[in-house]
């Protein structure tokens, strides 16, 4: 077996991962101009909630994803229209209220499940690829294909319905659209109640990944900012290219240098790329 | 010319009583009912909460039994604690709060040096005793700070650790991961220095920063490498995702071992079957208690069980060392019948000698603790059996179940 593919699976799988903790953050960002900086705690939140179903009533993994979409689809609606109040400066002011829901969240997590580390452990058989001396694990496998679905399915609804060219022309301009006749108020709402879906996703997956306690959501927010620069503001489909790019180039790092440089390669890449490509890894450069 | 020498007049001789009196003011010694308060610094929240929470309830529980035995020295004690959110800039402002607010006459806690180096400056610069829960790094002892104290050191890990892999494994080479925290860092360099002295190999030495979620592609090197034992230098969450990326790909080790997170009973009910085997340190669990001091404690279990709801774990008990300590030394100073200054305080601490569960307490010139040595422990049927030192055991290394 060639010693790069068990690499560059590693690379795709965690690239992955970090693709699912970005979409939500990346469609929200871009439609409803919310820097939530409580996507990570909102994570963790479905997390624990997956953690909780999994612990106490042994409900199986596969239910755990719609059951914690559903929850999160149901707490991120009310938070749009709570946002949807604040004045000017719009940015700024939602801004804080993310910052304080995160702070919120994290105390509130910390009050319910203390701080105490919580795995889920489920065990995930090896699978072996017929005549290639190579296996990998059928989590790797899970998320790699409920990343290319989950993103295939965003950009179906982008780019084939009516409610995708509405959105994306608010997230191509926002006043534009309006003159236009888009409610672009409700496309806000629709980018929550689908991000509130890709977030509430990304919560068992993340339990099961990682290991939850309750200030776990700040690395989760840092990992969507990241691979939202990667992929450019707007551009929800390259989200997994950008993810992709970063769990290969850590991959590819840990292998040949070490894994003291996975930080520094990740950050001198991130650089390059708003140097070179400040818009992002669109395929088409920006006139 | 002649000088004329005048007399002092009634202000200046008003001010010079006034300074006297506050002088033998300060010099006097506690009130009975006076209260002594403590100042404790832990990161409550934030990512080492888990941790800081742990020595907290040890300090909280060490005050309670002294209050319930009277005070210290008849005087009660009143804990001030404050959360330092795991931010060093944090963990400073509240030393300060502490010591300039609180007024208190020691101060205890701190996990991780990032957090307790800042608050032993403080304490050296404003003379107040500070013995930390959880330190290791060398050179906060080193620079001969006469205010810091604590109850761990690099020391006891690593010789035991390293004597085991060379004398019970056997092992000839390992690969050493471990975190990139100061404490860490110098944890894994004085393990290679010492295995090297040993003629063991170590065939890879990374770090990594604590959160990390993929190990498989270090973990692809070891076998490469042909690494016989792999050696975590990593904290609890991190050898969790470890030990389950471990068992899901078998590398053909002879043995995994971490000092930090495993030997605990929260670990071992979190990975599950994944833990049998692996080898952990610890300086005390239930169980596992300095000879001479099985009762104190089967009483501390006993108690801390009654007021907590669970079963404290070698973390806690770095914290209720560390307070017993001050208080033993406040004890020292009040029934001497001084005050308890920072310098009283101080030199009482320097001259201590217990005998507690988690080690036989005293400390060095430089506030290092003389006796503090940790025990090699196994986890075998979902529990910790110690394995080394000989002297210690209470049952034998399974290899089989050790292997990766």
């Amino acid at each position: 077996m060639w010693v790069g593919t068990p690499i560059i699976f590693s690379g795709l799988a965690l690239g992955s991962f970090y693709a699912l903790m970005a979409l939500g953050f990346s469609l929200i960002l871009s439609v409803a101009r919310v820097f939530n900086l409580a996507h990570g705690e909102m994570i963790l939140l479905s997390g624990y909630l997956a953690f909780v179903l999994w612990q106490f009533f042994q409900a199986p993994f596969f239910w755990l994803l719609p059951i914690c979409s559903l929850a999160l689809l149901a707490l991120t609606l009310p938070l749009h229209y709570l946002l949807r109040r604040l004045p000017e400066p719009y940015g700024l002011n939602s801004l804080m209220v993310t910052l304080g829901l995160a702070l919120l969240l994290q105390s509130l997590l910390l009050a319910w499940f203390s701080a105490d580390y919580r795995l889920m452990r489920l065990d995930w058989p090896a699978v072996a690829i017929p005549g290639l001396d190579f296996s990998f694990l059928s989590f790797q496998g899970l998320l790699i294909i409920l990343a290319l679905a989950v993103t295939a399915g965003v950009h179906l609804v982008l780019q084939r319905t009516f409610l995708g060219k509405a959105l994306r022309a608010t997230i191509q301009d926002r006043e534009a659209a309006q003159v236009a006749g888009i409610n672009v108020n409700q496309m806000g709402l629709v980018a929550f109640g689908l991000g509130g879906l890709l977030i509430g996703l990304a919560g068992p997956l993340f339990a099961q990944n990682m290991y939850l306690y309750p200030a776990a959501g700040t690395e989760a927010t840092m990992i969507a900012i990241v691979v939202t620069i990667f992929a450019g503001l707007g551009r929800t489909r390259n989200i997994l290219l950008g993810g992709w790019l970063l769990g290969l180039t850590q991959s590819v790092a840990v292998f040949t240098m070490g894994s003291k440089w996975r930080e520094l390669v990740s950050a001198a890449l991130l650089l390059l790329l708003l140097y070179f490509r400040p818009e992002g890894l669109s395929l088409k450069k920006e006139r | 010319m002649q000088r004329i020498r005048s007399r002092p007049g009634p202000r200046a001789r008003l001010t010079v009583w006034l300074l006297a009196a506050l002088l033998c003011w300060a010099n006097q010694p506690l009130s009975a009912a006076q209260e002594i308060r403590l100042g404790e610094i832990d990161p409550l929240s934030g990512p080492l909460a888990k941790h800081g929470q742990e020595i907290h309830q040890g300090i909280l529980y060490a005050v309670e039994e002294a209050n319930a035995r009277g005070g210290v020295a008849g005087h009660p004690v009143k804990l001030l604690s404050r959360d330092d959110q795991s931010k060093p800039d944090v963990a400073v402002n509240q030393a300060q709060d502490l010591i300039f607010r609180g007024k208190v006459a020691g101060l205890v806690g701190g996990y991780v040096d990032s957090l307790v180096g800042p608050i032993s400056q403080q304490a050296a610069r404003h003379r107040v005793p500070y013995v930390a829960s959880a330190s290791l790094q060398q050179a906060f002892t080193g620079n001969k700070n006469p205010f810091f104290f604590r109850v761990s050191c690099l020391e006891g890990i690593v010789q035991p650790l390293c004597q085991f892999l060379s004398q019970t494994l056997k092992t000839k080479r390992v690969a050493l991961l471990h975190a990139a925290t100061p404490g860490a860092t110098e944890f894994s360099d004085l393990v290679q220095a010492d295995l090297h002295r040993r003629d063991i190999a170590t065939v890879l030495q990374e770090k990594f920063r604590p959160g990390w979620p993929d190990f498989s592609v270090f973990l692809l090197k070891v076998p490469a490498a042909r690494a016989e034992t792999l050696i975590s230098g990593g904290f609890y969450g991190d050898n969790l995702i470890l030990v389950r990326q471990l068992r899901q790909r078998p590398l053909g080790l002879k043995a995994f071992i971490a000092p930090w997170g495993v030997a605990y009973q929260s670990f071992i009910d979190e990975v599950g079957q994944a833990g049998e085997g692996l080898f952990g340190a610890c300086a005390w669990s239930p169980g596992i208690t300095q000879p001479g001091t099985e009762k104190e404690s089967q009483e501390l279990v006993a108690g801390f069980r009654k007021k907590f709801g669970k079963d404290p774990n070698t973390t806690t008990m770095h914290g209720y060392t560390s307070a017993r300590a001050l208080l033993a030394a406040l004890e020292t100073v009040l029934q001497e019948g001084a005050k308890p200054t920072g310098e009283a305080v101080s030199r009482a601490l320097a001259k201590l000698d217990l005998n507690l569960p988690m080690e036989r307490l005293a400390f060095d010139a430089h506030g290092d603790p003389r006796h503090y040595q940790q025990v090699i422990v196994q986890i075998q049927k979902q529990r910790l059996v110690v394995v080394y030192p000989p002297e210690r055991a209470t049952g034998q290394v399974d290899f089989s179940l050790a292997a990766r």
